[in-house]
């Protein structure tokens, strides 16, 4: 490839805006990541206890941020919730503040968006543990909470790996979109940097190689996560 | 054997004869044959280039691109207008969607680089700052370290976080830095000087004042793609051309701009230029 030209990566504002941009991007990775996990997690507890208007819900919450774009749930926390009163009053300039800032604003909605895959991946691998299993584990006089922990959640939790993996590194990339809310993570310094040296493919071409790298690194621990939980009959490795 | 080694003549012919024509790619003899001038210009950016009551796009821009496809081409409906915005113009033209950039220009040396310029035709003021009547601050170095929206691709963007340490909140369009204003995201916002000055005339914008003035003021012109040299130096001929019929100053007017004493010296340069 003739005349790819890289000399603005020596501008020292443009590798400043880069750096922060893969530590924001990072950031908000790990972040909407764990609590997607947890928010997962407790829904999924949540709905072995088979309480009706929980189990309605949740189902509603799963709805509601699976099948609406990231986009528009950030948009709506950055915009809406302002014009809706949730502000404070900043101390210095006396002027009402947004409760939530921009980066806040991302990492709820991407939360909310990661925690509703989760729940249906976490809800997939429950379902795959097999009925006589768990009357065997009832027979045995396992508590609820026993049975939760001690049979169905290491088996469930090999099952829906693979599945985590799609929505973990489906989440990372999903980051990218809160360039938008001006986060100013990776695609949103990329967005300042071509605007400003008209490098588009340049620019484009580092960016794709960092994502694919941090992106290949998450789907490569959590394969090394599935080989370690291995199991016969459940998952890799057999 | 004797068919494909024909063929293969062939092709090679036509790819040394084409090749030369695509390496001087000659924009004033496609728009002749097409018939048509594709300019991008601005649609949401009063008084150069907006969209007017009948929903059409008009303004001190579209007037002199009309003019300048009246020159080129007998007629100024044989034009094609594209809307662009900051972000995209250049690429636009790179790509060769469009062939004349006519959207609010600033010439600036980075931007010399990848594009020509034709001759400037307005002398705008560049960045100014606009905040709530209460903002304390006069100066550009009061807002180091403040969240200031913004729009990407302005090419003051660098410097503003460069030398004044600005933390630019930048959006892509300006309905929503206008919004993130209005709802405290910023201390203030960083454009255009005779944007924001236009902004502020609307109603739910009274509360709002120009708190910073512009640090410098910037010649716009059109843009080319590099090296159309022919087609670079026919738009320049067709824009001093209007330019010496006084017809840029008619706009001023006609578009309610303060009457600059850049476009009547450009005026009487170019009638000097034509006697």
């Amino acid at each position: 490839m003739a005349g790819l030209d890289y000399t603005w990566l020596l501008d020292p504002v443009y590798q400043q805006w880069l750096l922060k941009g893969v530590g924001i991007t990072l950031e908000l990775a790990v972040i909407s990541s764990l609590f997607a996990i947890v928010i997962g997690l407790v829904a999924t507890l949540a709905l072995t206890l088979r309480i009706a208007w929980l189990d309605a819900l949740i189902e509603l919450f799963v709805e509601l941020f699976r099948n609406t774009p990231p986009l528009l749930q950030m948009l709506f926390f950055y915009f809406t919730l302002t014009q809706l009163g949730f502000t404070v009053e900043d101390p210095v300039t006396g002027l009402q503040k947004p409760l939530f800032s921009a980066f806040a604003s991302a990492c709820v909605s991407l939360s909310l968006f990661g925690g509703a895959l989760c729940v249906e991946a976490f809800r997939s691998g429950m379902e795959a543990v097999p009925k006589a299993t768990l009357e065997a584990a009832r027979a045995l006089g396992y508590t609820r909470l026993g049975l939760f922990r001690h049979v169905q959640v290491p088996i469930a939790s090999r099952v829906c790996l693979p599945a985590l993996t799609n929505v973990l590194t489906n989440l990372f990339k999903t980051t990218s979109q809160s360039s938008v809310i001006t986060v100013p993570e990776l695609m949103y310094a990329a967005g300042q940097i071509y605007n400003d040296t008209f490098r588009t493919l340049e620019v484009m071409l580092l960016v794709l190689v960092i994502y694919v790298v941090l992106v290949s690194l998450l789907a490569w621990g959590l394969s090394c996560l599935e080989r370690l939980f291995a199991y016969p009959g459940y998952g890799n490795g057999g | 054997m004797k068919k494909h080694r024909t063929l293969l003549r062939t092709v090679a012919a036509s790819i040394l004869v084409l090749a030369p024509m695509l390496a001087h790619a000659d924009t004033l003899s496609d728009i002749k044959s097409r018939g048509v001038l594709t300019v991008g210009v601005k649609n949401d950016y009063p008084p150069y280039g907006f969209m007017n009551a009948q929903g059409k796009t008009d303004g001190f821009e579209i007037q002199l691109a009309r003019a300048i496809a009246d020159q080129l081409l007998g007629s100024p409906d044989k034009i094609k207008l594209v809307p662009v915005n900051a972000s995209n113009r250049i690429q636009f033209l790179q790509a060769g969607q469009i062939d004349l950039i006519m959207a609010t220009l600033g010439v600036t040396p980075e931007r010399a680089k990848e594009i020509d310029f034709t001759v400037p035709y307005v002398s705008a003021a560049g960045a100014s700052v606009i905040a709530r009547k209460e903002a304390k601050f006069t100066q550009w170095e009061q807002l180091s370290g403040q969240n200031v929206c913004g729009i990407q691709g302005s090419y003051y963007n660098k410097l503003l976080t460069e030398k004044y340490k600005i933390n630019l909140v930048n959006f892509t369009a300006l309905p929503e830095a206008y919004r993130a204003l209005q709802d405290n995201r910023c201390v203030a916002m960083a454009f255009d000087d005779m944007t924001l000055r236009n902004k502020l005339e609307q109603p739910d914008w009274k509360g709002y004042k120009i708190a910073i003035q512009p640090y410098e003021f910037l010649p716009m012109a059109g843009g080319v793609r590099k090296g159309d040299e022919t087609f670079l130096k026919a738009v320049n001929a067709a824009i001093v051309k209007t330019e010496g019929e006084n017809k840029l100053i008619a706009w001023e007017k006609q578009f309610d701009m303060p009457a600059s004493d850049y476009i009547a010296k450009r005026a009487e340069a170019a009638r000097a230029a034509a006697k």
